[in-house]
């Protein structure tokens, strides 16, 4: 059912896009950016690639909600702080069916972005440590 | 003997005296050659096409286009073997192999319609290696450490099986824009 309602609002998306001619959406950002990996529903691959469902956990902390952005697959994805921040927006509220509360801003991404993340799986280990179940 | 026995004698006599064995064998002989030539026929070989299974994304214009070709819209950033030059498709891989989960997306500019497509790079693996239609071409493609846009990984890491064989070039979509790094 997901992968259904996944792909409709990537067709919504994309139909939009081609109407109006402008900045590619989240959705089809995903599609270049994030979902080579991820694939396209955000299923991930098991043993290979995390799935993108369980993140809501990462939005419970400072940290947690940080490290979202300065992961290297985010902060290194070829786009400008909008345009990031509005995927990031996308992907928590589609995929992991919780919206940053509040939603990220450029302003956040671009300063987070600029802090490199040298070691992701401790930092995550360190994230999830310190997350209240 | 039987009245069936009777009836048969005289059918079989009957069908002796109308018949010649030489007309049989020459009429049974062009039925044989008939049937056997009958699938050389146009008529036959259309409904034959009607039965493939189309790819999804053989409907977009330009999908004419020969998929055999480096040339190929489709193959503006593939490194590896044309898997349509490896009995599979520009989008299934052949018989036997495994479409690589994790592969790379990028756009590729479709001639035909002067559009860009989200096209995904996957690799199909768990067979030797096809040989045929190596292709290497780099359009957008970037160096190993922006490796979300390069096309020298074996993607058959994310698969069962590290074997290599063909690389298919998917449609995934119209593109509002070029992927940034074209």
């Amino acid at each position: 059912m997901r992968i259904r309602r996944a792909s409709a609002a990537l067709g919504a998306a994309l139909a939009f896009g081609a109407a109006a001619a402008a900045v590619p959406g989240p959705a089809e950002d995903y599609v270049l950016h994030c979902s080579a990996c991820h694939q396209r529903d955000g299923a991930g691959v098991p043993g290979v690639v995390p799935p993108l469902s369980g993140l809501a956990p990462f939005l419970a902390t400072p940290a947690g909600r940080a490290y979202l952005v300065r992961v290297p697959g985010v902060a290194q994805a070829a786009l400008d702080d909008e345009r990031l921040a509005a995927l990031l927006n996308w992907v928590m509220s589609a995929m992991s069916g919780t919206a940053p509360d509040p939603a990220y801003g450029a302003g956040e991404v671009h300063a987070l972005r600029a802090d490199p993340m040298r070691d992701a799986p401790a930092q995550r280990k360190a994230v999830l440590e310190h997350t209240p179940h | 003997m039987s009245d069936f026995d009777v009836r048969i004698e005289r059918a079989v006599r009957a069908l002796a005296r109308r018949t010649g064995r030489r007309t049989f064998l020459a009429r049974f002989g062009a039925l044989l050659v008939g049937a056997a030539g009958l699938p050389l026929l146009p008529v036959a070989r259309g409904s034959a096409e009607d039965t493939r299974v189309p790819t999804p994304d053989e409907n977009i214009p330009g999908a004419q286009g020969d998929p055999t070709s480096c040339d190929y819209w489709r193959h503006c950033a593939i490194d590896g073997f044309a898997c349509a030059c490896c009995g599979g498709s520009p989008s299934a891989c052949p018989p036997g192999a495994e479409k690589s989960p994790v592969g790379w997306i990028g756009t590729c500019r479709n001639p035909a319609d002067g559009k860009d497509y989200i096209i995904s790079y996957n690799d199909c693996c768990g067979k030797n290696w096809c040989g045929r239609c190596g292709c290497n071409r780099n359009e957008g493609e970037r160096p190993d450490y922006h490796w979300v846009r390069n096309n020298d990984i074996n993607w058959c890491v994310s698969a069962k099986t590290l074997v290599y064989h063909c690389s298919v070039a998917i449609v995934v979509g119209q593109a509002t824009e070029p992927q940034p790094e074209r």
